[in-house]
């Protein structure tokens, strides 16, 4: 892992990124990405004065939805933080694999709008050729000039440890060189209604783990990783910030929207087993930690039964900038690798009360914290009951 | 891999037989049924290759489908009937090795987009229905298909569009090798509804030829000993970018990759299964002919199914089992941006 | 009196609905996740449509009481206030 392109509510690009996870800094701001009068609850992690042509240099804007500006601007930056040149590289073996919840929910909307004012035949075309879900990673493909596969997985809010997961496979079984992996998602009226609707939605102040959590603040953003193998990042002289060492996958099979604990489980001691490594030696876990009353029992028993009762610091990034669905497990892979390179712990801010059920859990409350990490589990969990867990380490 | 199994549901019924009765008489296929059935607004064209009688509750009963949108529908019928063609367990130790890969546009854009306009046309905006949240989630499908037939393995869905069940398929094929998983269920599935059937319209995909709903998939295996079928023996995708000319040579790269990969004979292909309209519109052909130095038969199957998106190279593939060709066929694709894929299938064996 | 059997008769036919069953197949103190295996969202979705049908909110908090439509129906009269 070489290079970190973060788009964020707390920050964009790795440093201000890092900053921001160091400092325990809130995302939450008052929604503007859509008109929130009538709901209750009116605040999100919006990636505020995003400028897509700050970043972007091939990709027209114009023709691309939010969340392709988002991939393709914090794939752009992991380029830059890795300190590649796109144009230097073999472009057929370089692949762009993309995570998303809601894809180009922003277009979605824009066009139902259109329908409910003037019905199906006023839909603008340009618009609709901005839907496909897939163009998330071919807007990263297109800005890079990455001739590899485009593929964008549609794993809902497990999503980004999917595509990272599957950078790897591609990386280890020889098919790339350089793979730029993460997620895209955009803060949407259907997705803040339907989370609202579940009860499943919080005012202002995300605190998973706290005893009175009351649920996630929806989030967005782009979060991406420049991955390549040992052999090319070595022959180019790359500063390697951090190992892929592996992950897990596997499916409840249960209920679309309730987690399993004992799956969750088993996805945690698949990740261990599939990259080699025991319990003992995970020195951080970058929680799912939505902020919701479920998950987080699920989710904190589960890392309890794993790792006994003594299990390594767990926090949850989601307390700062949301929940950033499909983007979310590349946010937390990219706190895990500054968390490996940086040496500290992000904090999981809003806390205060000690959960009973979750006793033993140490949830690295409020302030940051130096500590050596050299391997960091990245928990993503998604409704249809989709886990998947990338495990990454220090470099050997 | 080898294809263990498989199932489809088309415009022309449920189950493979249906499939193979148009294959086999591909006149009948008109220009579709009348479809004003499968919407309360009017469509841009009269008819398409839809399913209208398709009935959910008939096929799987009542109870956890009457949220059902109608792409998860398919989807379930269709690899619940792939895994019965199969023989294998529906259930059972190994369930945890049997996954899925479902290839998909956007999930259903209809239940996205009626989300939406729920939230617009409320006295309140979050007046939805909880209960169809998960139906506004791309996964949906694959996620029902997993509670339903209880499979507990690697549970993915992969965006595409066009090249939807190409990404699908070479997501198995990874997921298999890597020894993720020992089964997948790989396909992809597309409903027909008003706004899928205006988009279309408006991005001019179905200027030639109808609207298709579909679902098709294929039960996949690692080749071993006793493990008979067609066999899928190799998936390439890639990216051209700035698409037009590009593509076309990009996808001749991948037709020779799928090639090299499984040291074939560009002489032994017999036929390629396009995702071209028409017979007029030649941009994946000639890229097949370039690599293989010579014109193979030509089939297409969306003048049969119509265009189904993301379940086009799902039906294409179908379509080639049911046929009576033996030796190794080639599946293409080209996407709207500059996305390409090749699979190469040995079917008939 | 008939009112009051009126509304018990439109929440069993809206919570059969929900439950994807017929409505004299629910009865008043059937449990709804016992007898017709129903889940935590189903619950949920029962109180979304009396807040939509009958513009009235029953707290999600309150949500383990509502395992029957008699506890359904009781806790709609008594957020009802004046207007049930």
């Amino acid at each position: 892992m070489t290079g970190l392109g973060p788009v964020s509510s707390i920050g964009t690009g790795a440093a201000a990124f890092a900053a921001a996870l160091r400092a325990g800094a809130s995302g939450a701001s008052p929604i503007t990405g859509f008109d929130a009068t009538g709901f209750p609850y009116r605040n999100a992690g919006e990636v505020r004065d995003f400028d897509p042509r700050a970043h972007l240099r091939r990709l027209d804007p114009a023709r691309w939805g939010r969340s392709g500006q988002f991939a393709a601007s914090a794939a752009r930056l992991a380029v830059a933080d890795g300190g590649l040149d796109p144009d230097r590289i073999d472009p057929a073996r370089a692949h762009a694999v993309i995570g998303t919840t809601s894809g180009e929910s922003a277009v979605a909307e824009a066009l139902t709008e259109q329908v409910v004012g003037g019905g199906f035949p006023a839909q603008d075309p340009e618009l609709v050729a901005r839907l496909p879900a897939h163009r998330l990673a071919n807007a990263v493909s297109e800005e890079l000039g990455l001739r590899g596969e485009s593929l964008t997985v549609a794993t809902a809010c497990a999503a980004g440890n999917y595509a990272i997961g599957y950078a790897y496979d591609l990386l280890v079984s020889g098919e790339a060189d350089v793979v730029l992996a993460g997620g895209a998602d955009s803060v949407c009226r259907w997705a803040h209604a339907g989370f609202y609707r579940l009860g499943a939605l919080t005012e202002s102040r995300c605190s998973p783990f706290d005893r009175d959590r009351s649920g996630i603040l929806t989030g967005e953003g782009g979060a991406v990783l420049l991955l390549e193998t040992f052999e090319h990042a070595e022959a180019r002289g790359a500063r390697i910030h951090a190992e892929l060492l592996g992950y897990g996958m596997n499916c409840d099979a249960r209920h679309a929207v309730a987690p399993d604990g004992a799956s969750v489980a088993e996805c945690m001691r698949l990740a261990h087993r599939n990259s080699g490594v025991r319990p003992e030696d995970v020195d951080y876990v970058c929680a799912h930690g939505t902020g919701t009353p479920t998950n987080d029992l699920v989710e904190g028993r589960a890392i309890l039964e794993v790792f006994g009762t003594e299990p390594p610091p767990v926090s949850s990034i989601k307390s700062m900038i949301g929940h950033t669905m499909g983007a979310a497990g590349g946010f937390g892979a990219i706190a895990c690798v500054l968390a490996i390179a940086e040496g500290f712990l992000p904090p999981t801010i809003n806390w205060a009360n000690q959960d009973p059920d979750l006793v033993g859990i140490d949830v690295v409350p409020n302030q940051a914290r130096r500590a050596r990490v050299r391997v960091a589990q990245n928990d993503a969990f998604a409704f249809g009951g989709n886990n998947a867990i990338v495990m990454l380490g220090a470099v050997a | 891999m080898v294809i263990t199994g498989w199932s489809a549901v088309t415009a022309a019924g449920i189950g493979a037989e249906a499939l193979a009765r148009r294959v086999a008489d591909p006149a009948s296929a008109g220009r579709g049924v009348v479809v004003d059935g499968l919407s309360d607004v009017p469509l841009p064209a009269p008819t398409g290759h839809a399913l209208p009688g398709f009935d959910v509750r008939a096929e799987l009963g009542r109870k956890g489908t009457s949220w059902y949108d109608r792409t998860t529908a398919l989807a379930v019928v269709c690899c619940r009937d792939a895994l019965r063609s199969a023989g294998a367990p529906a259930g059972g130790d190994d369930t945890a090795r049997i996954g899925v890969a479902l290839g998909t546009t956007l999930g259903s854009h209809k239940s996205v987009s009626d989300y939406t306009r729920e939230t617009l046309v409320q006295e309140r905006p979050y007046w939805v229905n909880p209960a169809l949240f998960p139906t506004t989630v791309m996964n949906c499908a694959a996620g029902q298909v997993a509670i339903r037939l209880g499979l507990r393995g690697v549970n993915a869905t992969l965006a595409g569009g066009p090249l939807a069940f190409l990404n699908a398929l070479r997501y198995a094929d990874t997921v298999i090798g890597r020894g993720y998983a020992d089964v997948m269920l790989t396909g992809a599935a597309e409903e027909y509804a008003p706004h899928r059937a205006w988009a279309a319209h408006h991005t001019g995909t179905t200027a030639n030829v109808p609207l298709g709903e579909a679902a098709a998939v294929f039960v996949l295996a690692a080749a071993g000993e006793g493990v008979t079928g067609p066999r899928v023996l190799a998936v390439a995708t890639g990216y051209a970018p700035g698409g037009g000319a590009a593509a076309g040579q990009a996808l001749g790269g991948c037709v020779a990759r799928v090639l090299r990969r499984a040291d074939v004979d560009p002489a032994g292909v017999s036929a390629v299964f396009t995702g071209e309209a028409d017979s007029r519109d030649t941009r994946e052909f000639d890229a097949v002919t370039r690599v293989l130095g010579r014109a193979p038969e030509r089939v297409l199957a969306k003048p049969m199914f119509g265009e189904c998106d993301a379940a086009s190279g799902a039906v294409a593939l179908a379509v080639a089992l049911s046929r009576a060709d033996t030796g190794q066929v080639l599946l293409t694709a080209v996407g709207a941006d500059g996305a390409v894929g090749a699979a190469l299938v040995e079917v008939g064996a | 009196m008939a009112h009051a059997e009126n509304r018990l008769e439109e929440l069993r036919e809206l919570v059969a609905d929900v439950l994807e069953i017929e409505p004299e197949e629910l009865t008043d103190t059937g449990d709804f996740m016992a007898d017709y295996e129903a889940d935590s969202l189903r619950a949920i979705e029962i109180l979304a449509r009396i807040d939509k049908r009958y513009k009235v909110e029953i707290p999600q908090e309150e949500l383990p009481g509502l395992t029957n439509l008699k506890a359904v129906h009781d806790a709609l009269a008594r957020h009802s206030g004046g207007r049930g």
